[in-house]
């Protein structure tokens, strides 16, 4: 069976970085890897998705219905939206940094805060501030390399891959903080 | 790998030596990843048709040569390519097209297959990053013996998607130099009429060729009840359904295997083609006399996924249920695209929006200002085609007795793509009709990612190209062009304003730079809520950090900033009718 993965985000919060970390942790641990993501029109303040498929072998990169077993939300209105794809009782990891969209601005929509109970209702629901905690260790960038720990708690892939992936594929001068920042998503509970 | 770099690192290994692209979302990562090879010489020519014709002249002089271009750009460059694929080649010469089935991010869904057969040459569909990778050689290969341009049609999905690439090391492949045969390539009649018959043979032999082609993969089944026929990603998504079934995967869509396919149609009862948009196999098998079905069963638009594939065939009665429980989309709050913090194109379009008047737009960035909340450009349809649209309407306008002013909106890399030449046709028959041309020059193709454009050097000392579009303009003899920092809001304002009521053309250009790739660095603003009158002038600038807040003690809603997502672009305090937004130190 595969492990199907979804990342949901708001353009310009690093998805296609983050896709791609998993993308070689993966592979680096000898798993088969698909991945996908959409970016485009969307590129700056839009809703942004993409999905990782880890397996003996994948054949389409994207995530049948309902087939989602994990999913990771850079902005929870986000993971929210995306939540439809997971299976019953799948696990969502969540950045609680809230990020208006245009309707919530202009005072059309309320935010839908509720979102948290609904998710829990359903799913394992994990929560962190990760631009909290990302400020902590000196930036607000590296906020989904500790949702990155927290879901590598999940996955049969050695932290020695993901270390190498993130190492490989970050800028140097942020490697050190982000190192960090797995450790610390790893042992988040 | 992505579908985009498995494809640079094909050319790579193919001995490729010349590769030109338009940047176009979903194929800007070709020429990126090409590039960052030190044998292949890349450029990001200044629209599709010029990178086309870089890519022939490569040919021409005997190297490898790949072009690539977005399915829209190939409208652009179709003019040389016509007519480039009567020539005899000499390097082999692959363009790359990318389609947006579904429209991620285009402006329509035109499937290039089409293209592909009009041009009498081959198209390859891959359908995962590896055979993106060995179908850039194929394809060369069948360039050079087959004396065709090769056509490798991709989709969005195949270009972002990511999956495992073995590598080969990089061939080197040596091609005569120019042969200055004008028979061969002086393309006038009667030169072009035994072209007619060469283009003829080669699809026939390439056909012939077709039936062993290595990459057309036939997966046969002892069910004999139906054979699906499909190529590119589709497969995979086929794949997910497991089925017992026949599967004849093609890699090269055009020309079929024809007498392949006669063969097969007397073993299974029935072929199904599965393919997304046009029905482009379908009509080529019924063209041959092989009886399948296809678009009765499978949307016309948009991508067919795994789940869209399974209801075509319930349709078809090849399956009978869903294996897939069935998916509730969430309904909530809908998040569209937005200008960044700090977005020059910001302060532009709310003194547009403030004008009421109706406003011709462009592809870029500030193709945005047609959704909500600016809905301030009332038109897009193509590259540099505002101005030309400015002129028609304006000309139309006229002659029905209608005054109202015209104003058009181009970015720089939009302009050097091809709005110059409507800009030059400006000056003929020009008279007295109200046009204003807003040129929004942030000086970076910026849209699709910040490729340099003809203007960078203004901005970015290390590019080569400077491009003073006030001067260009000027010398042309077209009015004097103002000059204006959309940060001075007011004085922005002021000139925009201006040049709307004045009667005639009025040029004017705006010139602060991308603030995604040049970050504006300045102290952020906050909002004194003391001061604010909760008028929300501000928020209307549609700004990403603002947002009105409650604030202790405070029955109204007062505006507030987000200190980590603004950048101190400062357009929101000079909105601001009572001062309440300060700079912080």
């Amino acid at each position: 069976m595969n492990t199907n993965i979804i990342l949901a985000a708001v353009g310009g919060q690093g998805l296609v970085l983050t896709t791609n970390l998993i993308c070689e942790a993966a592979f680096k641990a000898g798993f088969d890897v698909k991945s996908n993501d959409v970016v485009g029109l969307s590129q700056r303040g839009g809703k942004v998705w993409g999905s990782v498929r880890i397996g003996k072998k994948v054949y389409s990169p994207n995530i049948p219905p309902k087939s989602g077993d994990f999913l990771l939300g850079m902005e929870p209105l986000e993971g929210y939206r995306w939540s439809g794809s997971l299976k019953d009782g799948g696990t969502v990891i969540l950045n609680t940094k809230a990020i208006p969209p245009v309707p919530v601005m202009f005072e059309d929509a309320p935010y839908p805060v509720e979102l948290f109970d609904k998710l829990r209702e359903s799913y394992e629901v994990v929560t962190i501030d990760a631009v909290e905690e990302g400020l902590k260790l000196g930036s607000e960038k590296i906020a989904n390399t500790f949702l990155l720990g927290i879901l590598a708690q999940r996955l049969e892939i050695p932290v020695a891959s993901w270390k190498e992936a993130i190492t490989e594929n970050v800028p140097s001068k942020f490697v050190e903080m982000n190192i960090r920042a797995f450790d610390i998503g790893y042992e988040y509970k | 790998m992505t579908g985009n770099e498995a494809i640079g690192r094909g050319f790579y290994e193919a001995g490729g030596q010349l590769a030109a692209s338009y940047p176009g979302s979903p194929t800007v990562g070709i020429l990126t990843a090409a590039k960052s090879y030190d044998e292949i010489y890349g450029e990001f020519s200044i629209n599709e048709k010029v990178a086309l014709e870089v890519g022939i002249g490569a040919s021409f002089a005997g190297g490898r040569t790949m072009v690539s271009m977005k399915h829209v750009g190939l409208n652009v460059a179709a003019d040389p390519f016509m007519t480039f694929t009567q020539t005899k080649i000499n390097g082999g010469f692959l363009l790359v097209t990318g389609d947006d089935p579904g429209m991620a991010s285009s402006q329509n869904e035109q499937d290039n297959r089409i293209l592909g057969k009009f041009a009498h040459c081959p198209v390859f569909d891959p359908s995962n990053s590896q055979e993106a990778k060995d179908f850039v050689k194929v394809a060369l290969d069948i360039s050079e013996t087959y004396d065709c341009p090769s056509m490798m049609r991709i989709t969005s999905r195949l270009c972002h998607s990511r999956s495992i690439v073995s590598l080969s090391e990089r061939e080197t492949v040596e091609r005569p130099d120019f042969s200055g045969n004008i028979l061969d390539y002086g393309m006038i009649p009667p030169n072009t009429f035994a072209k007619q018959y060469h283009m003829k043979d080669r699809i026939e032999a390439l056909m012939e060729k077709a039936n062993t082609l290595e990459i057309n993969e036939y997966i046969p089944s002892d069910n004999k009840e139906t054979l699906i026929v499909t190529s590119g990603l589709m497969y995979n998504n086929l794949q997910e359904l497991d089925l017992d079934v026949a599967i004849y995967k093609l890699g090269m869509i055009y020309p079929l295997p024809i007498q392949t396919f006669e063969q097969l149609s007397k073993e299974y009862g029935r072929i199904i083609v599965l393919e997304e948009m046009m029905p482009f196999i379908e009509e080529e098998l019924k063209i041959h006399g092989i009886s399948c079905e296809g678009k009765a069963y499978f949307p016309f638009t948009g991508e067919l996924h795994t789940e869209t594939i399974e209801q075509g065939l319930i349709a078809a009665k090849v399956i009978e249920k869903s294996a897939f429980e069935k998916e509730e989309p969430v309904e909530t709050v809908a998040r569209l695209p937005m200008f960044c913090s700090g977005c020059p194109h910001r302060p532009v379009f709310d003194i547009l929006k403030k004008t009421k008047k109706k406003v011709i737009g462009d592809i870029g960035c500030y193709s945005l200002s047609v959704l909500y909340p600016v809905e301030v450009s009332n038109s897009i349809i193509s590259m540099g085609a505002s101005i030309g649209i400015a002129k028609g309407m304006a000309k139309m306008n006229k002659l029905k007795g209608n005054t109202e002013p015209i104003i058009a909106v181009i970015g720089d890399g939009t302009f050097f793509h091809s709005g110059i030449t409507g800009m030059i046709n400006m000056l003929h028959q020009y008279e007295d009709e109200n046009i204003t041309i807003l040129i929004l020059d942030n000086g970076l193709t910026a849209m699709t990612g910040g490729q340099e454009n003809a203007n960078t050097g203004k901005y970015l000392p290390a590019a080569d190209m400077k491009v003073d579009i006030p001067q260009l303009l000027e010398t042309a003899g077209l009015p004097k062009v103002q000059v204006v920092d959309q940060f001075e809001y007011k004085e922005a304002k002021k000139v925009i304003n201006d040049a709307i009521k004045h009667q005639g053309l009025s040029l004017v250009m705006t010139t602060r730079p991308c603030a995604l790739n040049f970050k504006i660095k300045e102290p952020h603003f906050y909002v004194d809520p003391e001061i604010c009158i909760g008028c929300r002038t501000c928020l209307k600038t549609n700004c990403p950090p603002i947002l009105m807040k409650s604030y202790d003690g405070m029955d109204k809603l007062k505006s507030s900033i987000d200190p980590t997502m603004c950048v101190g672009c400062s357009v929101c305090s000079q909105v601001c009718p009572v001062g309440a937004i300060k700079r912080s130190e």
